[in-house]
């Protein structure tokens, strides 16, 4: 495993799924695991936050890709993880454009020069 | 009055984020564009091909990645990402492969007028070497069915803009590994930054003691 390079994943709405596994991203390992998610009108947040763990504990995976309005859902979940294999990829999504500050990356960078920062 | 190398270190690590913070910003332009150019085209092609297709219904049932991330960690802890697709190396053999296969690659039995009764027994091993045969190509033939090209899911003549999307969203792949890799340095910059500072105060709380 260790020579053949990692997968990307992806969380997000139908066309951003079906653009990105058009790019060949997609896999669906042994265990018949995908390493996407189509988050649709029924999908729950719980569903949502239990795959993005699941993508965070499998050591083949190297990048997650979220859109950004799912990535809102459970922030708490992203905002959590610190470490930067996988690295987590705020994307917009059709109906929510980027918002960088939203993003928690950005966040991290713009806390930077806030007052709690030179404390 | 000069100023404390401590001090001067952490404007050099000020300027350096900054310029990273731009680096990012630019490439997450171009992110976001080519993302807006790959749904473009998909509604195109959903508009072409009617309402239904393109659609997650329609993806395969076997799938194996064409592209995969080589994810490295340095001694500051920065993380580097770079795409590799597997495709490349197949089109780099087939390239470099300088004999040309003309012609069917099976072959193919021809009966002869005069047959005699050895003719018989030879055809008969002939044609249970070429069933062994087939059976190998076949195995080879699923194994590369699995690693089919994604536009083949949604039909075998597909229109001009899903193909556009792929190639999108293929450039979207490799700039998201780009991206990754330049997060990972902000954040660590930021980290430096933070501890820098730290020192400094230290330093300047001494003085004034």
């Amino acid at each position: 495993m260790a020579g053949r390079g990692k997968l990307i994943a992806v969380i997000g709405d139908e066309d951003t799924c079906t653009g990105f596994l058009l790019g060949g991203i997609g896999e669906l390992n042994k265990n018949r695991k995908p390493n996407f998610l189509v988050v649709e009108k029924d999908t729950s947040i719980t569903e949502i936050e239990e795959t993005f763990k699941s993508f965070l504990a499998r050591n083949d995976i190297g990048i997650i890709l979220i859109n950004q309005f799912i990535a809102e859902m459970i922030r708490h979940a992203i905002d959590a993880h610190m470490q930067s294999i996988p690295a987590v990829l705020e994307i917009p999504s059709k109906e929510h454009p980027y918002d960088a500050s939203k993003d928690s990356i950005l966040r991290r960078a713009k806390g930077m020069f806030s007052a709690e920062d030179f404390r | 009055m000069g100023l404390d190398p401590a001090s001067l270190r952490l404007d050099e690590q000020l300027l350096h984020f900054m310029d990273q913070l731009e680096i990012l910003e630019e490439k997450r332009q171009k992110l976001n564009m080519l993302i807006e150019e790959g749904w473009f085209n998909i509604s195109k092609a959903r508009y072409s091909m009617g309402n239904k297709q393109v659609s997650a219904l329609q993806y395969a049932s076997e799938m194996e990645p064409l592209v995969l991330v080589h994810a490295s960690l340095s001694e500051k802890g920065e993380a580097a990402f770079r795409c590799k697709r597997i495709n490349d190396k197949a089109e780099e053999l087939k390239q470099s492969d300088t004999v040309e296969t003309i012609g069917p690659t099976e072959g193919g039995l021809r009966r002869r007028v005069n047959i005699t009764k050895t003719d018989i027994k030879e055809e008969k091993d002939t044609s249970r070497d070429q069933c062994e045969k087939e059976t190998q190509f076949n195995s080879k033939s699923e194994k590369s069915s699995i690693k089919q090209d994604p536009l083949k899911w949604f039909g075998i003549l597909v229109p001009q803009n899903l193909k556009q999307a792929q190639a999108a969203f293929k450039e979207v792949i490799t700039l998201s590994a780009e991206i990754s890799t330049m997060q990972s340095a902000i954040v660590k910059t930021r980290l430096e930054m933070k501890t820098q500072m730290k020192d400094k105060e230290k330093i300047v709380s001494e003085l004034k003691e």
